[in-house]
């Protein structure tokens, strides 16, 4: 068994690099919008038998067009070009194709593509609804599916760790494409917007079969073994499958972008990028989190249950020792109900000392309350 | 008794399936076969633009001046009228639709195989409006009698301040609306008699005209009044030419007048026409050809009551501002029909119902979106498409032969079976009123979701092995691993299935034909990855792979080896 939960810090550092490069690019270059977003017209043309031009001089022909604005030139291929300019009006095309023909009547029109503001606005509009739609549907989906464990991780948790993890992918998705536009000129539009949704319909499902596995080895182990010790063996026994399902995914993935054809390579090489990064953070960051999650809670029922047996004095280190390893013996192991009491009254008021709290009874009688509620979690 | 029932018409069940979707798929098979052969490989899958080439044009569609309760129908009225024209252009399939985008009405046109973008938009952009208009003549008349009263005024004004000596070539540039000599003073030059029109010509060739005088009177002609100096003469009898400057304030008349401007709207229009035909007029023996014209029932009460009013005068028709016919009434017309009697010959009458029936747009459209794709760029986008699909599969299958063994083959077969039935779907659905249309985006999806595809039979496979390794039989190992994968699989296929629904909501083009496509695959998929390789297993599963466990278990997730 690799100790993959214990080492998660090496995976938490080489996210956290690969986050950071990715906001670092999207704050430098952002995303190079294609006029499904920006409306405007691109054309492919393909040279005849003579020297493709130059691109400055297709730029020095094109400016003079009227109604032709922000030009952008690209090679794409050994004879083809691709123009793009920002206009209103699609009456221009025929005037730029007319300027091309002059300089070599060979010149064909592979494809063209024309959006108009109406359209762009539509379709930036649809985008965000989209994303918007895809993330509250996937973090209500996941807290749903989970529903029935609370214990010691509550149900919404796996929803926002798996989200964590999720937005671990698009921003490095992002970030790639990112790069890809400042310096390959790849722009994003309406499918890279498609591609994100994929991914994260995609990436869910790995992080869900690991966490489905947590819940069984829960329920099993019945309370006796911890939290990190169940996730680590829990993400193990799903490691093959989870990396397995993944590869047959990237395979495919890896021939439709090496063999699709430039007309969907940078959707494919979208997917590609968010699925991989979808299948390294499902497998070594989306249990990792949910582990460090419940740490820190620990390490904070530890802290409050300090408080209160201090007197409302301020804890010393000592709560350090508790997070070691995921020892929750004090807030798992017991039913003691001093732990209990302790927890509960902290946690109405830190700053109330004891004699000043009102009502002991009800907090007692809370904690009779969360002792059953804990048997009737372990009949699970 | 039973359970052997149950699998053997499972066994049936697989081996059809298998057969219906290979041969709907793959026609090759059995195209020497006579008829079946032809006729299955006539199914053909529905390809999108960007695999064939052609065209893709999205238009607004401009209702703001049509009232509310009225838009439904103008839109449809709109669709019908571009889908003539399409249909006039003899294209393959072409696609005409509707659509809403926010609070813009569009119409979509696919033109598939179309290579001339500008003429097909030429044919679905030129709006011939259709409109019938009635005579005007009478008010137009009046209100040019006014402008003409005031003109005449102006020039006997200016007649007396010629006459009393003001600078006649000054006044000449100031005030004369002939625009070829007021610059000059009103200089027309040297001219022989019969040179200008009657009334004119009478007075400056009359001998009563001294030179450097003005004629006393206004000279009305056609073009209006004229006041009128001789400066100078010159010759004698045939060879006499006598220069003059002249004043003109110009009168209009109706004659002058484009046609067009004699006819005012009606508020009939084209989208109260329902067709056009030609026939015979004439009564006895073979007349000309002549136009009939049919009216819906709004059209009707319209022309009767536009008869009505014009008994004996002319209506105009006009398309696109240009009047075509413009026949004289000649009694009230009640049933909402009309003839243009011309001089048509057939052939002019053929084009002029032709173009009436293409009738009119009842609302402006204009172009906001466009495609292009050459076919050439298509076919190439389909072969390394396809190529892509035939490489990822076959990865894929041998992936899980290497790694699952028995267990991959069947799954590889499942796998095979898959994209046997999906493409069997695509090419069935081109009968039904729903066909689906697979573009290079779907084919993307398409390939996407063989890799999704064998997840299901992953992770059943790994519970599989997971169960003999915790000590189970193979029998009872694969029971368990189909049960306890299941809600894995199950939750992990909602959230794509989600994803794709939205998708297919809110996306246009490119990423609902993907999103589709990977919707029908996951939930496709699901079936192949479960109930045909659970079948597939059981028919095969025997005596023999207990013996021979290896080729189904690798050796590390057998019981036997947990003591080593």
């Amino acid at each position: 068994m690799r100790p993959l939960i214990q080492q998660r810090k090496y995976f938490y550092v080489f996210s956290g690099v690969l986050v950071f490069m990715s906001i670092t690019a999207l704050s430098l270059w952002g995303l190079k919008l294609g006029i499904d977003f920006r409306g405007g017209t691109l054309l492919e043309v393909s040279w005849g038998e003579e020297d493709v031009l130059d691109q400055s001089v297709i730029e020095k022909t094109l400016s003079d067009v009227p109604g032709v604005s922000s030009l952008v030139i690209q090679p794409s291929g050994e004879r083809n070009v691709l123009i793009r300019y920002a206009s209103s009006d699609e009456g221009i095309n025929e005037a730029v194709l007319s300027e091309l023909r002059k300089q070599d009547p060979a010149v064909e029109l592979v494809r063209s593509e024309f959006v108009g503001p109406s359209v762009s606005d539509g379709i930036k509009k649809n985008a965000i609804v989209a994303l918007f739609l895809a993330v509250a549907g996937i973090i209500l989906y996941i807290a749903w599916a989970f529903r029935g464990i609370s214990r010691p991780v509550s149900s919404w948790h796996y929803g926002v760790q798996a989200t964590i993890a999720l937005a671990h992918d698009i921003v490095i998705t992002l970030g790639v494409f990112s790069f890809l536009g400042r310096f390959y000129d790849v722009e994003v539009g309406a499918s890279f917007i498609a591609a994100l949704l994929t991914i994260l319909g995609y990436s869910v499902n790995d992080t869900i079969v690991v966490y489905d596995r947590i819940r069984e080895n829960l329920i099993r182990s019945d309370g006796k073994e911890d939290f990190e010790s169940v996730a680590n063996v829990s993400l193990n026994q799903t490691l093959a499958r989870s990396f397995n399902t993944s590869f047959t995914v990237i395979i495919v993935l890896i021939a439709i972008s090496v063999l699709g054809g430039e007309s969907i390579r940078s959707f494919s090489i979208a997917l590609l990028v968010g699925v991989t990064a979808g299948t390294y953070s499902s497998i070594y960051i989306a249990t990792a989190l949910l582990v460090t999650g419940n740490v820190f809670r620990e390490r904070r029922e530890a802290r409050l249950a300090s408080i209160s047996e201090n007197n409302g004095k301020h804890p010393p280190k000592r709560s350090r020792k508790l997070k070691n390893r995921g020892d929750s013996s004090g807030i798992q192991g017991t039913s003691s109900g001093s732990v209990d009491d302790i927890v509960k009254s902290a946690s109405v008021s830190p700053s109330l000392s004891e004699k000043k709290y009102p009502a002991q009874n009800h907090a007692s009688g809370s904690s009779e309350r969360t002792r059953k509620k804990k048997r009737s979690r372990r009949r699970h | 008794m039973n359970t052997k029932r149950w699998m053997w018409s499972r066994i049936f069940g697989v081996i059809f399936l298998a057969m219906v979707s290979i041969l709907i798929a793959y026609p090759q098979f059995v195209s020497s076969v006579p008829w079946i052969g032809s006729a299955i490989s006539s199914l053909r899958a529905n390809l999108g633009l960007d695999l064939q080439g052609g065209i893709h044009l999205e238009y607004r569609v401009d209702t703001s001046k049509i009232p509310e309760e009225k838009r439904g129908e103008a839109l449809q009225a709109a669709l019908s009228v571009v889908e003539r024209r399409v249909n006039a252009f003899g294209v393959g399939e072409p696609l005409v639709q509707l659509s809403r985008s926010g609070s813009e009405d569009r119409v979509i046109v696919e033109l598939p195989g179309v290579k001339d973008v500008d003429e097909a938009k030429k044919m679905l952009k030129e709006t011939p409006y259709l409109e019938f208009q009635e005579d005007n003549s009478e008010v137009v008349e009046k209100s040019l009698d006014v402008l003409n009263d005031a003109s005449k005024k102006q020039a006997s004004e200016m007649l007396s301040r010629a006459k009393s000596g003001e600078d006649f070539a000054e006044l000449a540039k100031k005030y004369s609306k002939d625009p070829g000599s007021a610059d000059k003073g009103g200089d027309l030059d040297f001219a022989k008699q019969g040179k200008f029109v009657k009334e004119f010509d009478d007075v400056v060739f009359n001998s009563d005209f001294t030179g450097g005088t003005v004629w006393p009177d206004l000279v009305e002609s056609s073009f209006g009044w004229h006041i009128i100096k001789k400066t100078d003469e010159r010759g004698d009898g045939d060879v006499r030419e006598v220069r003059v400057s002249h004043i003109l304030f110009p009168k209009q008349t109706i004659d002058f007048l484009p046609e067009s401007e004699r006819f005012k709207s009606t508020g009939l229009s084209g989208k109260n026409l329902k067709d056009a035909f030609v026939d015979y007029g004439g009564g006895a023996g073979i007349g000309l050809p002549q136009v009939s014209l049919r009216f819906d029932d709004e059209g009707a009460r319209l022309f009767a009551d536009i008869t009505k009013r014009n008994i004996g005068k002319r209506i105009a028709i006009l398309i696109d501002g240009d009047i075509v016919s413009a026949p004289t009434v000649e009694a009230e017309i009640p049933n909402g029909q009309a003839v243009i009697t011309g001089d048509y010959t057939l052939k002019e009458a053929k084009s002029l119902v032709a173009r009436l029936n293409e009738g009119a747009l009842p609302a402006p459209i204009t172009l906001i979106g466009q495609q292009t794709i050459s076919a050439s760029l298509g076919e190439e986008s389909l072969k390394q498409s396809l190529s892509a699909g035939v490489v990822g599969v076959l990865a894929v299958i041998v992936f899980v032969i290497l790694y699952y063994r028995f267990l991959g083959f069947i799954a590889s077969v499942a796998l095979l079976l898959y994209t046997g039935l999906l493409f069997a779907l695509f090419k069935l659905s081109s009968l039904t009123p729903f066909p689906i249309t697979l573009s290079l985006s779907g084919i993307a999806g398409f390939i996407l979701s063989i890799g999704m595809a064998v997840d299901a039979n992953i992770l059943i496979f790994e519970r599989t092995w997971e169960e003999v390794r915790n000590g189970k039989g193979l029998r009872r190992a694969v029971d368990e691993g189909f049960r306890r994968a299941w809600p894995s699989i199950r939750d992990g296929n909602y959230s794509t299935i989600l994803t794709c629904l939205i998708l297919m909501w809110l996306g246009t083009g490119f990423v609902k034909g993907f999103a589709l496509i990977l919707l029908l695959g996951v939930l496709f998929s699901l079936f192949t990855a479960i109930v045909l390789t659970r079948a597939l297993l059981d028919i095969t599963l025997g005596e023999w792979a207990e013996k021979n466990l290896f080729l189904l278990v690798p050796k590390r997730k057998r019981p036997d080896t947990q003591i080593l």
